[in-house]
């Protein structure tokens, strides 16, 4: 199986410089260095990587988007994994930091950035201590600083901890927190690449987006682009959970099937247990019924089934569960992180938690489904940000794929009951 | 069509408007309307509470019309099927938890959430859980309290704050469903500009806590009119009811005030039910002894009678002692009309120019264009000389930052204390305290240098200005486009306004450079009572004494021609005896003018002293006979704001008493003046025909929004040379320094915004502290004038060393009674107790 990113994963010590110059790390900057910083991004555009945060944009378009000739520009890392059932960057920060910073001056380079944060969560405080200590280990070597390996390149990157909202995982709430402001989103336009982080072009990149850079400057283009599907280049990391016998993250190729990953990858239902939905791409991508299984992993495959591949976490659900069970787990989850900026996320997502909690009580009615239905129009792509959507999205594919589920509480509901 | 313009189409109806602007702007011009709650023209785009959705072409979802700029060929649709249903969606969660209290909440009536609701809403609400409940009154301040209950989170207030009050005194807090308008650690939200968020919440969250359950929306009478505080004139609705007033409310005049009011517009008008207004005319027993030259005055006299008495003893007195005995100080917190009847009254009935209305020196006219406030925005350089708008005009403080932050304008200031807006200025000079004139000449010998005129090689050391710092000034002045000075003229001491004049002239010279000024006194008609030739030395109009044929063809043969005293010169002509008889109309020299207990044995010697006011004040209590005013509320006029526009101020409370100008007219008629003015705008037609620049002014130009006067000539000044001055070794020289919330008898004990009063303070250097063994928050004892003061000392780098700034916090501080009566410099000396 190829392994880019977990290559030596497990390795002890990797997150020091020594360990990590050893297996090849930092070889891509001479390589870089050599090159312009614009063909440093036709190479990636070329590789086809997209954006592993969960929108999927092409990587190498977006660095090119930034406004011409304003500087300074900045390079934000989105290290605030918060998507429920994500934990893959964590994994990266926690045992490989040098990969994503050698992914950031590679970026830094080709943007022509010269200043660099990594945005953690408030939960990784002590992925901030590594993080910090790496980056004072490259600045000992010179990859940062000033005239980075003679080159003339300047680039300093600061590690910045979040105070803990999934809404600053949105690139412009980011921003905000960031710049010390309110965690809500921004409004767009202007977008990052014109006016982002102190109103100057912005580079905003998932940590594992930026981990990928460094093989392919290494191992070029053509070699990234020849894996996975036509749209989905390379690999990437899923972290699968819920009921398998393995869970854990993962490195796939893309287009791998789905079956592969839950029955083989990660080992399996246990307890004998069937399969009955899986959420492909974290917990604001629609679930799919068990007959998707046959899905291919990537990103055009899980658009066409009616989900998204999203940031990679993978939640299998197994038939002990009535699935009105976690869809209140998760339109609770939304509620609790909705900013409360705009009016159909902060009101529409505590109603839904409202009448499911109801339904759960057995106090529910049928006619609360088309109430339920017509809330989540109501919301979907009408909120400022896409979060209000993220909380529909478990309750529209629920209801879809699993009426019977509701329809199970509705059986010993009282008559004339509210 | 301009590169600038973008045509659209939004309902079927092409509209055509400049680039930039926004969708739900552009719809208005077409009469669409496209529902708000968060969206204010005046502060921008928030898109949060998302009632603005339509339906774009090749646009894959609804879009908010508040936050999407207008494109070329867009295609807007506001009423279709997918629109009505989101907003009937968007309204459902607005209502949600939403309280409907409505048949108690002050926002009833007038509450666009009602409005929305009734013509975009669904019929009912299919909301079957108990709804939130919040706290219903919480103060967010001693003049406002919220009600969270109502509030929809739309976020106006707090971006309102941030964007326009620029200091984030209001957030949001919390997250989500949870999230709430509050301060930062609960700290109270009373900027100087709170009470605009109760105009702008779009439902009773914000509510103004004087107001609040008094009287329902549609039982007040509205009457358009303006604040009658500061010189900004900035427009306002006063809701009245049973002739009583409830609230004052922003009444949105681009011109003037940018949609926007201070805290003590909005406060600060309590004073028209104030106990201490003066109602009937009256003879005082407690004024002077001596016998006097005046007729019987019966105590129930008609106000008809009195005023008719009075002009008739002036009269007398002139006769007897010369026209030259009798004065008048009146006031620029008058309307032009009674101005411009009582100079008319001293000048054609009693033959004297002893008149005037302020204690400091200055001019009519500008030998430069007079800007008008909006051209601050366009201006790319603002020089503040001597003037702190947040203290003396708080509006203008809005538009400068409006200009820094918005319009790309730099400010610069050459000051001798620290002011609130140097955050703002990439440029700020400080001279040393009393210095002005060789700051100002400095400045004015730089530009004079670069242009190749004629200026002295050195500058004064003594303003304590480093010759960089000139320099670097110098420069921004002359390399900007265009340029508007604003000067505090009553800041200034000596003739130092005469040299911002001679300043303005050079500064006009340098070439390609646009050049104007706002000559911003604080006071609500500084700029009018010098048009209407409240001046010893100048006519209505700024004609001068010079020009007697002028004069006479105007005012008549027996019009005198030679230049009256002053104000400070009339207080010490009373004191030596010359003066004879003096009327005072809506001022209190005995607190405001220099010369402490001397101004009121000065006016204790006049044989006749009448004020003519609207409250009781130290003067009023040594007049012989004391004549009602109407005052602000109660009277009707023009007033001239600093930036020479021209509104009417309306009558918001009825009142049976005669209005002033009625009164001077009844004094006009018993001096034999046939004129019999009906109604107060037969008073402004006439000064359209005899005061040039006033011409355009009438009941229909002035209409809601005012009018331009067309500034009057500015006449050549004679500037002396300087003569130094300096005080006894050790002293300090002293600036009585503005302060907004000054605890008078406008703001009064009662007053709503009594939570604002400063204690008497004095800022001192670090340096002379140091020296002087005051330590901050020290009592210290300012004396001069055998007068002592008690002040806490606030050490800092307020002002150089040498000075000490003492903002005039109260009547009964009494802070310009460390000044010489002739209103020469003042030195104090500052000792700990």
């Amino acid at each position: 199986m190829t392994q880019i990113l977990f290559k030596n994963i497990n390795m002890k010590d990797l997150q020091t410089m020594k360990v990590y110059e050893e297996q090849g790390g930092y070889q891509s900057l001479k390589k870089a260095f050599a090159q312009k910083p614009e063909e440093i991004i036709e190479v990636v555009k070329a590789s086809g990587l997209r954006g592993r945060g969960g929108a999927g944009f092409p990587t190498g378009l977006k660095w090119s988007f930034l406004a011409k000739d304003v500087f300074p520009r900045y390079l934000c890392c989105n290290a605030d994994e918060s998507e429920p059932g994500t934990c893959k960057d964590r994994e990266l920060l926690l045992k490989n930091p040098h990969m994503l910073i050698e992914g950031m001056i590679l970026c830094s380079y080709a943007c022509r950035i010269e200043t660099g944060y990594i945005y953690l969560r408030g939960e990784f405080h002590d992925l901030n201590f590594i993080m910090d200590k790496a980056l004072e280990e490259a600045r000992a070597k010179g990859y940062l600083g000033k005239n980075i390996m003679g080159t003339g390149f300047d680039l300093e990157i600061h590690t910045h901890l979040g105070a803990g909202a999934y809404i600053c995982g949105e690139e412009s709430a980011l921003l905000n927190s960031l710049e010390g402001g309110r965690g809500e989103p921004r409004m767009k336009p202007p977008f990052p690449a014109v006016e982002g982080l102190y109103a100057k072009p912005t580079v905003i990149n998932n940590v594992e987006t930026l981990c990928v850079v460094p093989y392919i400057i290494n191992e070029g283009a053509e070699k990234y682009a020849s894996m996975g599907t036509e749209k989905s280049k390379g690999t990437k990391l899923v972290s699968v959970s819920g009921h398998v016998n393995k869970p854990g993250n993962y490195e796939v190729v893309l287009g791998t099937p789905m079956r592969e990953i839950i029955y083989e990858i990660a080992g399996g239902i246990p307890n004998g247990n069937k399969l009955k939905a899986f959420i492909p791409g974290g917990s604001s991508t629609p679930m799919l019924p068990a007959d998707q299984v046959d899905v291919l992993y990537d990103y055009e495959s899980l658009a066409a089934a009616g989900s998204m591949l999203g940031s990679g976490a993978l939640i299998v659900i197994d038939d002990s569960v009535n699935i009105v069970e976690p869809t209140l787990r998760l339109i609770s989850f939304y509620m609790h992180e909705s900013c409360g900026k705009c009016t159909p996320c902060r009101e529409g997502t505590r109603w839904l938690y409202q009448i499911v909690e109801r339904i759960m009580q057995n106090k529910g009615q049928l006619e609360h489904i088309e109430k339920m239905e017509d809330i989540c129009d109501n919301m979907t792509m009408k909120a400022f940000c896409p979060l209000a959507d993220a909380c529909v999205s478990p309750v529209m594919s629920s209801i879809k794929h699993f009426r019977a589920d509701y329809e199970e509480y509705f059986k010993n509901a009282p008559v004339g009951s509210v | 069509m301009s590169d600038n313009e973008i045509t659209l189409t939004i309902d079927g109806k092409s509209v055509t408007v400049p680039k930039g602007t926004k969708v739900v702007d552009a719809a208005k011009q077409v009469n669409v309307d496209i529902p708000v709650f968060c969206y204010h023209e005046k502060i921008g785009p928030l898109g949060c509470c998302r009632m603005c959705l339509v339906e774009v072409e090749k646009m894959p979802k609804l879009m908010t019309a508040c936050t999407m700029d207008v494109m070329p060929d867009m295609v807007v649709r506001t009423t279709t099927e997918k629109v009505e249903k989101a907003q009937k969606g968007v309204l459902e969660f607005t209502l949600l938890n939403h309280p409907l209290d409505c048949p108690v909440c002050d926002k009833g009536g007038e509450c666009p959430l009602q409005d929305n609701t009734f013509k975009y809403g669904p019929p009912d609400t299919r909301m079957e859980f108990h709804r939130a409940n919040n706290a219903k009154a919480t103060p967010l301040s001693p003049v406002i309290t919220i009600d969270r209950e109502r509030c929809i989170a739309c976020q106006r207030c707090t971006a309102y704050s941030e964007r326009i009050e620029q200091d984030q005194g209001l957030v949001m807090l919390n997250r989500g469903f949870y999230n709430e308008v509050g301060t930062f650690n609960n700290e109270p939200y009373d900027t100087r500009f709170s009470g605009n968020v109760i105009d702008i919440c779009p439902v009773g969250a914000l509510t103004n806590t004087d107001f609040r359950f008094k009287a329902r929306t549609w039982d007040l009478t509205n009457t358009a009119t303006l604040c009658a505080h500061c010189g900004c004139n900035c427009n306002i609705t006063m809701g009245t009811r049973l002739n009583e007033l409830m609230r004052v409310e922003a009444r949105p005049n681009d011109a003037v005030d940018d949609g926007w009011i201070c805290d003590k517009a909005r406060w600060g008008h309590q004073f028209v039910h104030s106990k201490n207004k003066i109602l009937t005319a009256r003879e005082n027993s407690v004024g002077g002894g001596k016998p006097t030259s005046f007729p019987a005055f019966p105590h129930d006299c008609t106000i008809q009678d009195a005023a008719g008495k009075v002009a008739k003893a002036f009269k007398k007195i002139a006769e007897e002692h010369g026209p030259e005995s009798v004065g008048f100080i009146g006031s620029p917190y008058a309307t032009n009309e009674e101005n411009y009847l009582y100079q008319k009254l001293f000048r054609q009935s009693l033959g004297s120019n002893n008149i005037d209305h302020k204690s400091y020196q200055d001019t009519p006219g500008l030998p430069v264009e007079h800007y008008g406030v909006e051209q601050i925005e366009t201006a790319n350089v603002v020089l503040l000389i001597a003037s702190d708008p947040t203290e003396e005009l708080p509006i203008l403080d809005l538009r400068i930052k409006k200009a820094v932050t918005h319009c790309g304008t730099r400010l610069v200031s050459l000051n001798d204390q620290k002011i609130a807006m140097d955050k703002y200025s990439s440029q700020s000079v400080q001279y040393r305290v009393g210095t002005e004139a060789l700051a100002i000449d400095a400045l004015a010998n730089g530009l004079a240098r670069e242009l190749g005129e004629s200026a002295p090689a050195k500058d004064s050391d003594k303003t304590g200005i480093s010759v960089e710092d000139m320099k670097a000034l110098v420069e921004t002045v002359r390399s900007s486009m265009k340029i508007c000075v604003v000067y505090n003229p009553a800041a200034l001491s000596g003739d130092a306004v005469l040299r911002v004049k001679r300043l303005l002239k050079l500064i006009a010279k340098v070439p390609t450079m646009e050049c104007g000024a706002i000559p911003a006194a604080p006071m609500t008609n500084a700029v009018g009572a010098m048009d209407m030739g409240l001046l010893p030395d100048f006519y209505p109009g700024g004609v001068s004494m010079t020009n007697a044929e002028e004069i006479k063809k105007q005012w008549g043969e027996n019009a005198p021609t030679t230049k009256g005293l002053s104000a400070l010169e009339m207080i010490i002509r009373a004191e030596a005896g010359e003066l004879k008889a003096l009327l005072i109309h809506r001022s209190n020299p005995v607190i405001d003018f220099p010369g402490g207990s001397r101004v009121a044995d000065a006016l204790r010697k006049l044989d006749l002293l009448v004020v003519h006011d609207m409250l009781e004040t130290e003067t009023a209590e040594l007049a012989h006979l004391v004549l009602p005013s109407n005052g602000p509320g109660y009277d009707e006029g023009t007033t001239t704001n600093i930036g020479g526009r021209v509104q009417a101020r309306k009558r918001a409370l009825e009142t049976s008493h005669a209005p002033d100008w009625k009164i001077i007219n009844l004094m006009l008629n018993a001096l034999g003046d046939k004129t019999d003015y009906q109604r107060v705008l037969d008073v402004t037609d006439e000064i359209a025909k005899k005061v040039p620049g006033y011409q355009e002014v009438n009941r229909r130009s002035v209409g809601k929004t005012g009018c331009d006067r067309t500034p009057v000539v500015s006449a050549d000044e004679t500037v002396a040379e300087q003569s130094a001055d300096s005080g006894k070794d050790g002293s300090l020289r002293l600036r009585v320094a503005a302060f907004l919330f000054s605890h008078d008898k406008i703001l009064d004990a009662s007053s709503k915004l009594a939570h604002h009063f400063l204690p008497s303070t004095a800022h001192l250097n670090e340096k002379d502290a140091k020296r002087l063994g005051i330590q901050n928050g020290d009592t210290v004892l300012l004396c001069a004038q055998d007068i002592t003061l008690e002040a806490t000392a606030s050490v800092n780098s307020h002002c150089q060393p040498g000075g000490v700034v003492v903002p005039r916090a109260s009547d009964w501080q009494g802070v310009n009674g460390l000044i010489a009566a002739d209103g020469g410099p003042a030195w104090v000396e500052v000792r700990k107790v």
